[in-house]
């Protein structure tokens, strides 16, 4: 595949660009889910115990995570929802 | 540090390992997003955070740890499919996946080749290079940012490509015809 081609410079820089960086707010986004899975652990930990609570972060899961300090990235809300969903 | 040493870190919950996987291979799934399935930005972002977050939930079952990259490409390409699928209310059995999609993956792993033998170089050239090809910065930003005469970039360019292509062909010898 790549082996027994030669690199000459136009080549190299077409590689090069062909690689942008994504946008840095995504990389810091996906690099806090360590972090945001935590969140979400104590945030289903206290819905479960509260059944109050439960019912205001399922009527509006997008503001419940946000209110805790997470980002409601998609990923975030769809692990929620499935973990809710699952209960 | 290597691909599969990486993926072992995280395992163990090193999250400073997970930031650098992350790191590592945040180009490759936004380049597989946006230029082989051509993806619009928001679901890009959306397909980018969605293939991070599996990586991280099924790290477990990753069975050669050296497979990471393929194993992510195959990830990102499905959520893509999904998508696609999603927007244009498809069935399954439909094809959404873009003409020549296997070329530009492939091209795509070659890139990423590049940028692992960028990361040999010393910082000034990854920079320099980085900066004018990947960010298409001029002459006066990238010696502006780097504190060197813009006068003088063309010729680092020049030099630091040369290193590069040394790295390239160390990694991946140029086929020679077998004789004998």
């Amino acid at each position: 595949m790549t082996s027994n081609r030669e690199y000459d410079s136009e080549r190299l820089a077409a590689l090069i660009g062909a690689l942008p960086a994504a946008p840095r707010a995504w990389i810091e986004a996906a690099q806090e889910l360590p972090a945001a899975r935590r969140g979400l652990d104590d945030l289903v930990a206290r819905a479960e115990a509260d059944a109050e609570f439960r019912a205001r972060v399922v009527a509006d899961l997008e503001a419940a995570v946000a209110a805790e300090g997470i980002e409601p990235s998609p990923p975030i809300l769809a692990a929620l929802r499935e973990r809710f969903a699952s209960d | 540090m290597s691909d599969a040493e990486l993926v072992a870190r995280c395992r163990r919950g090193d999250e400073g390992a997970w930031r650098e996987l992350v790191d590592r291979f945040s180009r490759y799934v936004y380049a597989i997003c946006g230029q082989a399935f051509r993806l619009p930005e928001h679901d890009s972002e959306d397909v980018f955070q969605e293939v991070f977050a599996k990586v991280y939930e099924h790290l477990d079952r990753l069975r050669d740890d050296e497979a990471v990259r393929p194993w992510i490409a195959q990830l990102t390409r499905r959520a893509c499919i999904d998508r696609l699928r999603a927007g244009a209310r498809l069935e399954v059995s439909d094809d959404v996946e873009p003409d020549g999609i296997d070329e530009t993956l492939d091209r795509l792993d070659e890139a990423m080749a590049v940028h692992d033998a960028l990361d040999l170089l010393d910082v000034n050239c990854r920079e320099i290079l980085d900066r004018f090809f990947a960010r298409d910065e001029s002459y006066r930003t990238i010696g502006t940012a780097l504190g060197i005469p813009a006068g003088t970039i063309a010729s680092r360019i020049s030099r630091c490509l040369e290193k590069l292509r040394s790295e390239m062909e160390e990694a991946a010898p140029v086929a020679r015809p077998v004789t004998g």
